[in-house]
């Protein structure tokens, strides 16, 4: 559905996206990840046949987004950050005026006014001007556009932004809903969103792609971050003796609890050190009363990624 | 040709529901009344000048006196209220070109200057019926008014949608387009009658730019083709400008 190939876009000198690659096979719940500022927005945007790359080449539904950027247009519906609308128009009129733009017309034009408006929960404010809606309301007329026309790709910009959790919830069913009849490529940095609905995430940070796997593939191959909890009661050189086995990065004491002392050890990158320890434990008669592995959440990966700085490029 | 169509209705939709349109509709309307009762006095002291009612009225100072305010008015919400709301990136992700955005904005505020016209023309009606006839009313001089009314409509609205192009600022929008037509103006005046002293032939240069002249030939019920294809294609340069502005952003390096 979409195939990137060494996308980059400058802007006055700066870099924001810098030869990325990735494709979007038909029917996949894709999430864009990565910190404000990354080029999640910029890609977007290209995607959407806004503006053109610098370099590189993108392909929409097999049209150029820059060379066939009408038909592109057809084939997406995109929902910009913060969901920017026409305020002085109503909401059923907004939606029957983009319907018209994006060529539909007469009965169909009606019909589908009908259902996005009833899909996207939005029937009950369709005579508000939408100057008067509140944020999480424009959310969903704007999404209702984005899926007026049925475009085989949806492109949604931070789609749950400025939504309560109940809406965020409801948005998150509708596109596990929709994907039977829509490619979904969406920027978020909400990582529990990802994990729940996204089949690959793609991070991006500095225009550069840092990662882009399935969620579970993703905790496991960076686990770099993953530790092991530990609560004993033992002599004082547990922490020496715990820094000497193999794959052990550091071990941490912490404030006590109940007269135990808690310690965490950080582990490298996939290694289960949770038997070892156990051994050790055994062989000092250390008293152990916990002991379990941290798994790393996605955000975990996710902090991990924006902490290692390259500097972007400079041209 | 659909798409222009579907932009140009939504676009004077706009000019109906912004109280702004009403304002302008409501100066051109009190404007018109001042020259109009202006256009009568001469007629009632009969102070000689020569004339009909509606030339009277069209080549006066109360014509001017609001005439530049017209068009940034109409035209500074058109592009930089778009900028501004960021619906641009809507507008440009539907399959809508660039050239159907600008001519539906231009059109729309084409359509709407024309309207503010029409209740100057129950002015001279109402004076036709009301005098059964007695009062000169050139059938000529009516058209040549109307027709030179529209061709400098159709110069400053495009000034005004280019100056409303740059920027996301309405004022500055404003200032810019009533800079540009009040200079334009001024330039055909402050020759024509301060620069006594400047070289002939840089005088009769300036007549062709002269709005003041303009309007005393077609009022007088002249159709000066000059000044037709000056307006015309000033009004086509200053889209054209309007345009690249618009497609810059799919340009820019």
């Amino acid at each position: 559905m979409i195939e990137v190939q060494d996308l980059t876009k400058q802007y006055a000198g700066r870099v924001a996206v810098d030869g990325i690659s990735f494709f979007v096979r038909r029917g996949e719940i894709v999430g864009f990840l990565g910190p404000n500022g990354a080029g999640k927005s910029t890609t977007m945007r290209i995607l959407s046949g806004y503006m053109p790359p610098t370099s590189g080449s993108a392909l929409v539904a097999g049209h150029d987004v820059f060379r066939d950027s009408i038909s592109v247009r057809k084939n997406v519906g995109y929902m910009p950050e913060m969901a920017p609308l026409y305020t002085d128009m109503r909401v059923k009129e907004y939606l029957h005026f983009r319907g018209e733009l994006k060529g539909l017309g007469g009965r169909e034009l009606r019909r589908r006014t009908g259902e996005v408006m009833d899909l996207c929960g939005v029937t009950d404010v369709r005579r508000r001007l939408i100057a008067n809606l509140s944020k999480g309301y424009r959310q969903r007329v704007a999404l209702a556009d984005a899926l007026i026309h049925r475009p085989p790709l949806l492109i949604l910009d931070e789609p749950t932004n400025g939504l309560d959790p109940t809406q965020i919830r409801h948005v998150r069913e509708m596109l596990l809903d929709l994907r039977d009849q829509h490619t979904v490529l969406l920027s978020t940095h909400i990582l529990s969103e990802v994990e729940q609905i996204c089949d690959r995430v793609i991070m991006i940070h500095h225009g550069r792609i840092r990662a882009c796997d399935t969620p579970r593939n993703l905790k496991n191959q960076l686990r770099a971050a993953a530790a092991v909890h530990l609560e004993l009661q033992g002599n004082g050189k547990v922490i020496k003796e715990l820094e000497k086995l193999p794959g052990v990065r550091k071990a941490v004491e912490e404030e006590p609890l109940e007269g135990w002392r808690v310690i965490n050890v950080r582990v490298e990158a996939r290694n289960d050190i949770r038997e070892a320890i156990l051994d050790l434990a055994t062989r000092e008669k250390w008293r152990v009363r916990e002991l379990h592995q941290q798994l790393p959440s996605l955000e975990d990966v996710f902090v991990e990624l924006a902490a290692s700085d390259a500097p972007p490029r400079n041209t | 040709m659909r798409t222009f169509w579907v932009l140009l209705k939504k676009e004077l939709r706009g000019f109906f529901v912004s109280p702004v349109a009403y304002i302008v509709l409501a100066l051109v309307m009190v404007q018109n009344g001042f020259s109009f009762r202006a256009a009568l006095s001469i007629l009632e002291t009969g102070s000689g000048s020569a004339g009909s009612i509606v030339k009277w009225t069209f080549d006066s100072g109360w014509f001017w006196l609001s005439y530049f305010f017209i068009f940034p008015l109409l035209t500074m919400r058109l592009f930089a209220e778009e900028k501004k709301l960021g619906t641009f990136e809507t507008l440009f992700t539907a399959p809508v070109r660039a050239w159907q955005v600008v001519w539906s904005k231009y059109g729309a505020a084409m359509i709407f200057y024309c309207i503010l016209w029409l209740p100057s023309l129950a002015n001279f009606a109402l004076v036709h019926s009301l005098t059964g006839g007695v009062v000169e009313m050139p059938e000529g001089e009516l058209r040549g008014s109307y027709l030179i009314l529209l061709l400098m409509g159709m110069f400053n609205i495009a000034v005004g949608c280019f100056a409303s192009s740059l920027t996301s600022n309405q004022i500055v929008a404003a200032v810019i387009s009533f800079t540009v037509s009040l200079m334009h103006y001024l330039a055909g005046i402050f020759i024509l009658y301060v620069g006594r002293k400047v070289p002939e032939i840089f005088v009769d240069a300036v007549g062709y730019i002269a709005s003041v002249e303009h309007i005393r030939t077609f009022t007088s019920g002249l159709i000066d083709t000059r000044p037709v294809v000056y307006y015309a294609s000033l009004a086509l340069l200053f889209l054209g400008f309007t345009h690249q502005v618009v497609e810059f952003r799919r340009w820019r390096p």
